[in-house]
């Protein structure tokens, strides 16, 4: 009987499966905003029978998708329609035409380096009117957006210097995926990780060697590039999972999609071996609360109203109940989930002068929300959602472990765990 | 994770579960793996509309005739009306706004413009009490131009076999014809996104106000209010007769507005809405389902004290069917289907197909069963319950709502 069943004969990416239904459609914040675009569903299944035909038929419209997954969340057939779409995008050669913008944006960890040396110089430049202009007029950067300011010190820099030789001397240990974000920008995230597992009795440790995760590079077609640093980090997450039994954990939702089903569905780089190893830190230390493994201990004197915003990858995941219940356990914090709705930016997308006013579009409605709910801040896995939300409603945004660490009495849970 | 009640399904049976649940308190994750049927959903709810293909205008009564395997029957006849005037009540706290009568059916109007019995209809969309007695004697069908969802001379033909008087008006306006860059895409949500702004709604109230004549109701297809029923308010005080929606082809906007609704109020009240997650296995410890794994939480199952499924039927892949055997793929639970293939279904798509009552079986309180013996704190809920016909019997909302309600009952009296 089994030789006449066809249930296991499915097609790559699902795209047999699709029924035509439209959902996907009605969830795109693309199309919602834009008739240039016509949708995932004509994008994605549809368009897909026409190409398979001729790639001449392919719709440079495709490059107005942002990748943000939330047609494949809504799909009640299982039909992957955005990984149609970015291997439609990859075919096509997008990455080919990629503009000096494009790659400058893309190669977020080569920016990095090259601003944190100038970062006193870069932050106060990238602020000014004229250097707005010209990157405006000359690089097609939209002058109104605000550029995430560059940190001075590298995160890795603090870490060896102020944090790597304590290390080894805790029970357990974890290796510390940081990404460009928290390297270049924002390295107080990766010290308030470091906090909060040291807190806990885990010492964390860094990669042999890191790249950038390329989720940006995949969003600008530079797919040749990305598959390079896929396989980088492939093989020094596999050193850290395999070699050294380490968990991988991270900081930030679309570096952590990317790594565990990216690099494999897109780069043809298979990380099966240890996606289960590699995870967002909430979820880690999510798991360890729940098995009684450690214990967290919170400030009593810690009250504020925070609203926490689901990013498109961290949905597409399926993670945020952990960051959602983690911050729950804080005594004194007041949470209200907003509704799950794109905030625009999609990485560099909204960077661009041709998306600026779409993404501003696309995101109104978050926007809307934050505003209604009465928050003094905002919290979200996703660095690029925090820029854009921090530069359109003015309210601080902070990932959920920095204000896990923030509010955690630090010596009572260092007791607690018994370090 | 460990949770009150975990509910597997996120359409309108699970919603219902999750929201009685969280209103109680209670600690409650639903894992909804992508949108639901309800996208499918004209504006209206049914508690039952045909019995051996003989319209009920009476649906307690008709209730109390129904076989026994039947959902309601094992709820209990006289259970009906509370549970009913229950589920209303969720509605509008909810935000959805709806009327009918329990005791005597209306008639909602279908996009092809026949007119089927129903229990609740939107209030902003066309409903009829009495056919020999209807709302308006002479109607403006405003048809918008290049729509895809409204079949305009159906609906119009349909209408006036009912006795309307139909001036069907094509129009457009600025804001709908710049959606016609995307042919593909000229669909009722999409519309909707686009009709939302006060001038754009302006607009379109002007168009309708200089173009309906001598009407005495004008009729939109019902593309407003993606996510609030405000829009329409908003319409309404721009056009200067009474307006009445009439639903489109799916994706519907009302049910689209309507699923938002339930979400949002269930997020409200505390509770977990794992969307775009899939239980895939459950663990039992004897009569007890103890933890159920789902796609994306991996290694971390949901345990719960109480299990609700309510994953849906066929099309929401609740059920599932090979060559060989009807069967319910997440727990393996005892399912009620013909075990010979060429009895599911009989030729011509609008016969009565044996297929659409199948489903999962269970005993008098809906608990499941597995070979034969009951789940003791795992109800099943909405359209995978065997026994009742959604398309035939037009019964298909009634029973999610209302098993919803009950099953939620007997956790609570349990406990």
């Amino acid at each position: 009987m089994s030789d006449r069943m066809q249930i296991s004969n499915l097609s790559e990416n699902n795209f047999e499966q699709c029924t035509k239904c439209s959902i996907c459609t009605t969830v795109c914040p693309v199309a919602a905003v834009t008739t240039d675009y016509p949708g995932p569903k004509q994008a994605g299944p549809d368009g897909e029978r026409y190409r398979l035909k001729d790639p001449a038929y392919y719709d440079k419209a495709l490059k107005l998708c942002l990748n943000c997954k939330r047609c494949e969340v809504a799909c009640p057939s299982g039909v992957h329609i955005a990984d149609i779409i970015q291997k439609a995008r990859m075919d096509a050669g997008e990455g080919k035409r990629a503009s000096l913008r494009d790659t400058m944006l893309a190669n977020t960890d080569l920016l990095g380096t090259v601003a944190n040396i100038v970062a006193p110089v870069a932050n106060v430049t990238l602020g000014l009117k004229p250097t707005k202009w010209a990157m405006h007029n000359m690089m097609a950067i939209d002058k109104r957006r605000t550029f995430p300011a560059y940190s001075r010190t590298k995160f890795e820099t603090w870490f060896k210097r102020h944090a790597a030789d304590q290390q080894n001397a805790y029970p357990n240990h974890v290796s510390y995926f940081h990404g460009c974000y928290v390297n270049y920008n924002f390295p107080k995230l990766g010290q308030d990780l470091v906090k909060l597992m040291n807190a806990a009795g885990y010492g964390v440790h860094l990669l042999n060697k890191e790249r950038c995760c390329g989720v940006a590079l995949i969003a600008n077609g530079l797919y040749k590039q990305a598959k390079r640093q896929a396989r980088v980090n492939a093989t020094n997450i596999r050193q850290a999972v395999n070699g050294k039994h380490y968990t991988v954990l991270t900081t930030s939702s679309s570096c952590t999609f990317n790594l565990r089903d990216e690099y494999p569905a897109i780069l043809d780089e298979d990380t099966s071996d240890v996606r289960d190893s590699i995870m967002l830190a909430t979820r880690f230390i999510y798991k360890l609360v729940d098995e009684e493994k450690i214990k967290l201990i919170f400030k009593q004197d810690y009250k504020r109203r925070i609203a926490y915003h689901t990013a498109c990858h961290m949905q597409r995941m399926g993670w945020q109940l952990y960051s959602i219940e983690l911050l729950r356990m804080i005594p004194g914090l007041d949470l209200v989930e907003l509704e799950q709705n794109c905030c625009g930016i999609s990485g560099t997308y909204g960077f661009k002068k041709e998306n600026y006013e779409r993404s501003q579009a696309i995101g109104a409605t978050l926007f809307k929300d934050i505003e209604d709910a009465r928050v003094e801040a905002v919290s979200t896995d996703c660095e690029t959602c925090k820029w854009q939300i921090e530069m359109s409603t003015g309210l601080p945004v902070e990932n959920p472990v920095s204000i896990l660490a923030d509010a955690l009495d630090v010596e009572a849970t260092r007791k607690a765990n018994g370090v | 994770m460990r949770m009150d009640t975990v509910i597997m399904g996120g359409g309108l049976s699970g919603l219902t579960c999750g929201i009685a649940l969280a209103k109680r308190g209670k600690r409650v994750a639903i894992v909804a793996s992508g949108q639901s049927t309800m996208l499918f959903n004209g504006g209206s709810m049914e508690l039952l509309g045909n019995i051996d293909g003989k319209t009920v205008t009476a649906p307690l009564e008709a209730i109390a005739t129904l076989p026994k395997d039947h959902p309601y029957s094992k709820i209990g006849a006289d259970r009906i009306a509370g549970l009913a005037a229950r589920a209303k009540l969720m509605l509008s706290d909810s935000g959805i706004n709806m009327e009918g009568d329990v005791a005597a059916n209306h008639w909602r109007i279908t996009p092809m413009g026949v007119a089927k019995p129903a229990w609740l209809t939107l209030n902003d969309h066309l409903r009829i009490n009495d056919l020999n007695q209807l709302p308006a004697k002479r109607v403006a069908l405003m048809c918008i131009r290049g729509f895809f969802d409204q079949p305009n001379s159906m609906l119009a033909q349909g209408l006036r076999d009912l006795g309307f008087e139909v001036n069907a008006i094509e129009f457009t306006t600025d804001d709908i014809t710049a959606l016609r860059r995307s042919p593909s895409e000229m669909r009722a949500t999409s519309l909707a996104k686009r009709l939302v702004s006060h001038n754009a709604l302006q607009r379109l109230a002007d168009q309708v106000n200089s173009l309906a004549g001598d009407a005495d109701m004008v009729l939109l297809p019902s593309v407003f209010g993606q996510n609030n029923a405000d829009d329409f308010q908003t319409l309404q005080s721009m056009v200067n007769k009474p307006l009445r929606l009439v639903a489109t082809l799916p994706p519907s906007v009302a049910g689209m507005r309507m699923m938002t609704q339930l979400r949002h109020y269930f997020r409200m009240l505390g509770g977990n809405y794992l969307m775009g997650d899939s239980a895939v296995s459950g663990t039992f410890e004897g009569d007890r389902l103890t933890a159920v794994t789902t796609a994306k939480l991996g290694d971390m199952p949901l345990r719960a004290d109480h299990f609700v499924l309510a994953t849906g039927s066929f099309i929401s892949r609740g059920l599932v069917a090979d060559y060989e055997r009807v069967y319910e793929p997440v727990l393996g639970v005892d399912v009620n289907a013909d075990s010979d293939p060429n009895r599911w279904t009989q030729f011509g798509v609008l016969q009565p197909q044996a297929y659409s009552r199948f489903g999962v079986a269970t005993d008098e309180r809906l608990r499941c069963l597995k070979q034969g013996k009951p789940i003791v704190n795992l109800h099943a809920v909405g359209s995978i319950l065997s026994g009742h016909d959604a398309v035939k019997m037009g019964d298909g909302t009634g029973v999610s709502l209302l098993t919803a309600l009950a099953a939620i009952d007997d956790i609570i009296k349990s406990e």
